[in-house]
């Protein structure tokens, strides 16, 4: 297995596990009131959507792979 | 010498003052990061801007970055993100052991994600010949905003390697923990940032 499988295998694998993890962080926070916590709500969505990105990246469907300019 | 003698009450006080300031002090925090966002903005639209002035993109000579290896080393601070997360969960519900595993692998994350970005640099600068001031509008935006952006990472892992020893030392009660929480919205909002970072240079 080359190296460029390999760090888009583990892109997929973390995007899933990271992105599962700050969803349901999100979803268990989704009540909990004051300011902080609203702001960490934002955060955790953002990084959600990071994972997803960078998810859709390791699978190549955003980006383009190689060298070609 | 004389030692100063913490007079009866004095503990109560302080706990007090902390009350009373915790919200000025979330407040200032988070003003703080909303300064930083403003810092990252102007100079992430002034590469939008003249990356969209331009003929092409990468410029004539210059290859696309890898995208695979930035995709993985995302995924490395977008974990540290998660870690951070529950390390703060743990020390509200006075899981100690937790929070401390949680910190250490969050140290370990940040410190990946920055070997990372070195060897990004060695290649792009000795493999590929791209520089701060020699390739252009690419290179300065380029390294001016990851290395921006790798300095916060730099210091995040300083500030969290602070609350590691501040932690194991004892200054931090399940009462009074406005640093861990101050060290948790940093570290998200430099995930974030990478959010915006990774998709400008690495997937547009």
């Amino acid at each position: 297995m080359n190296l460029v499988l390999l760090e888009r295998f583990g892109a997929i694998i973390g995007g899933i596990v990271v992105g599962f993890v700050a969803f349901y962080a999100l979803y268990k926070d989704w009540k909990t009131p004051g300011v902080e916590n609203q702001v960490f709500k934002v955060m955790l969505l953002l990084l959600g959507v990071g994972a997803v990105v960078a998810l859709l990246a390791g699978l190549g469907i955003l980006g383009s792979f190689g060298k070609a300019a | 010498m004389a030692v100063a003698s913490i007079p009866q009450g004095a503990h109560e006080e302080v706990d007090q003052l902390y009350a009373e300031t915790r919200e000025l002090r979330l407040q200032g925090f988070l003003l703080f990061l909303i300064s930083d966002c403003v810092l990252f903005s102007s100079f992430i639209f002034a590469y939008l801007y003249l990356r969209s002035s331009g003929q092409g993109w990468p410029p004539p000579g210059i290859q696309r970055l890898d995208v695979a290896f930035a995709a993985w080393n995302s995924v490395v601070l977008f974990g540290s993100g998660a870690t951070m997360h529950y390390a703060l969960e743990n020390w509200k519900h006075g899981n100690f052991m937790k929070y401390m595993g949680m910190l250490i692998a969050t140290i370990i994350l940040g410190a990946m994600f920055l070997g990372g970005q070195g060897y990004e640099y060695t290649h792009l600068i000795y493999g590929e010949h791209v520089s701060w001031a020699g390739s252009g509008i690419f290179g300065a935006s380029f390294f001016t905003l990851t290395g921006m952006h790798g300095f916060h990472v730099f210091m995040g892992v300083c500030y969290l390697t602070v609350l590691l020893l501040q932690s194991a030392g004892g200054v931090y009660t399940k009462e009074k923990y406005f640093g861990i929480t101050a060290g948790t919205l940093y570290w998200h909002f430099v995930d974030v940032i990478w959010v915006v970072l990774f998709s400008i240079f690495y997937l547009l």
